[in-house]
């Protein structure tokens, strides 16, 4: 049986919000003990004084683009029937960028505002009522933004064949991006580290 | 990280060893699409026993009423009946042009034809050449007549009939398409007239489209 099992028919809806939950509950306890349910530590990712996001988030990557990479290598996945959410460019930028103003004036993304509601932290809260209010505004916008939504569509886009290399020279380039962002992120940390305490 | 002594080596410096080894190995062992792929006639066989092949006309209404963008829809028919008809969407490609169409093998390919037969050899045209993602219209432009644009509501209908059917005609509708209510009445879709293309600029240069089809650059 290869993977993705829910593809291939291996379970129905039902099994799979099962698992979806399983998950769900697991991915929630390791960001809480990776300390995410604190907005202190993921806003001091944006003053460089603590990396640990963009450690955790770029190890997350590694990980499972090499085990992606050779479960398919070896048959187990079946890549092409993998999701790979469609790009919408200029949209998908400006959202980003409206989530990382929220990330830094908030202290939480919505994922880690769940963590954080779950362990009872007040300004989690306070940041979840922000995100549902946030959801019904642009639900109700929808019929204004909708043409700016769907506008500079590029279909299903991964690196590889954007840029016309091999998968593996794409799975190359990124262990090496992250190899050296984590030895860059560690520097800055220790000297940020060490001007603090001279200050 | 680079100290001569690999005791010494932290967690981090072994890990971040493991995949930098894990990434210049993939240089070598690319799985690159593309290349020169061996049929597994027995995995081929299993597909179609199993059924996870194809789409039915229905998902694919909801699809293209979506506005879905991880889907390519090729009409495998000749270039004059997809000027006359075709699915929203599609993209007219001849059996004998499938080789060389410029398609990825990451991506969703739905084939049909007027029944079943040149999309199920298009299929194996395409699991042929290793695209994993191909999957047959289940009953083809025929299926897509009956169920999606003259769906048809017996006259002997249950109350469950006649519910699910108000959403059936509110997507026949919506497609350009003629519900056809009371059994008695035009009883063949084939007299009833095929919904006018849209836009009709697709039907003048379907080639031309492809460029700008949902793939954007």
């Amino acid at each position: 049986m290869i993977a993705p099992f829910y593809k291939y028919g291996l379970f129905g809806d039902e099994v799979s919000l099962i698992l979806a939950a399983v998950i769900g509950v697991g991915f929630g306890f390791f960001l809480e003990r990776a300390g995410f349910g604190s907005s202190r530590k993921l806003a001091a990712q944006f003053y460089f004084t603590d990396m640990a996001v963009f450690k955790v988030m770029f190890s997350a990557i590694v990980t499972a683009m090499l085990g992606l990479f050779y479960l398919s290598w070896a048959g187990l996945v079946d890549i092409s029937m993998v999701y790979v959410s469609p790009t919408y460019l200029l949209p998908q930028l400006i959202g980003g960028l409206v989530l990382g103003l929220g990330f830094i004036v908030g202290g939480y993304c919505p994922g880690t505002s769940v963590v954080g509601i779950s362990t009872g932290r007040l300004d989690a809260v306070a940041f979840g009522g922000g995100v549902f209010s946030g959801i019904f505004v642009y639900g109700e916008l929808y019929p204004w933004l909708a043409d700016f939504v769907k506008s500079t569509s590029m279909g299903r886009v991964t690196l590889d064949s954007w840029l016309g290399v091999d998968v593996g020279m794409v799975v190359f380039a990124v262990v090496v991006m992250a190899v050296l962002g984590f030895w860059g992120a560690t520097t800055v940390e220790r000297k940020l580290a060490r001007r603090e305490a001279e200050a | 990280m680079n100290r001569a002594d690999p005791r010494a080596w932290g967690i981090n410096q072994k890990l971040a060893f493991l995949a930098i080894a894990l990434g210049a190995l993939a240089l070598i062992g690319s799985p690159s699409p593309g290349g020169a792929v061996t049929i597994n006639t027995q995995e081929l066989a299993d597909i179609v026993e199993s059924e996870v092949d194809h789409v039915t006309v229905e998902e694919l209404a909801d699809w293209v009423v979506q506005d879905r963008a991880d889907y390519r829809l090729l009409d495998v028919r000749d270039p004059e009946s997809y000027a006359r008809y075709h699915i929203p969407t599609a993209e007219s490609v001849e059996l004998r042009d499938l080789h060389g169409y410029p398609l990825y093998h990451n991506e969703k390919i739905v084939i049909y034809s007027d029944g079943g037969i040149h999309s199920a050899q298009a299929w194996f045209l395409l699991r042929a050449e290793g695209f994993a993602g191909a999957y047959i219209l289940l009953g083809g432009l025929d299926a897509w007549k009956d169920a999606i644009l003259f769906p048809e509501l017996p006259a002997d209908a249950t109350p469950d009939e006649v519910a699910s059917f108000e959403s059936r005609r509110a997507v026949s509708e919506l497609f350009g398409g003629k519900p056809r209510t009371g059994g008695g009445g035009t009883a063949n879709p084939a007299e009833i007239p095929l919904p006018k293309v849209k836009p009709p600029a697709a039907v003048a240069a379907p080639r031309a489209r492809k460029k700008h089809h949902k793939e954007g650059c």
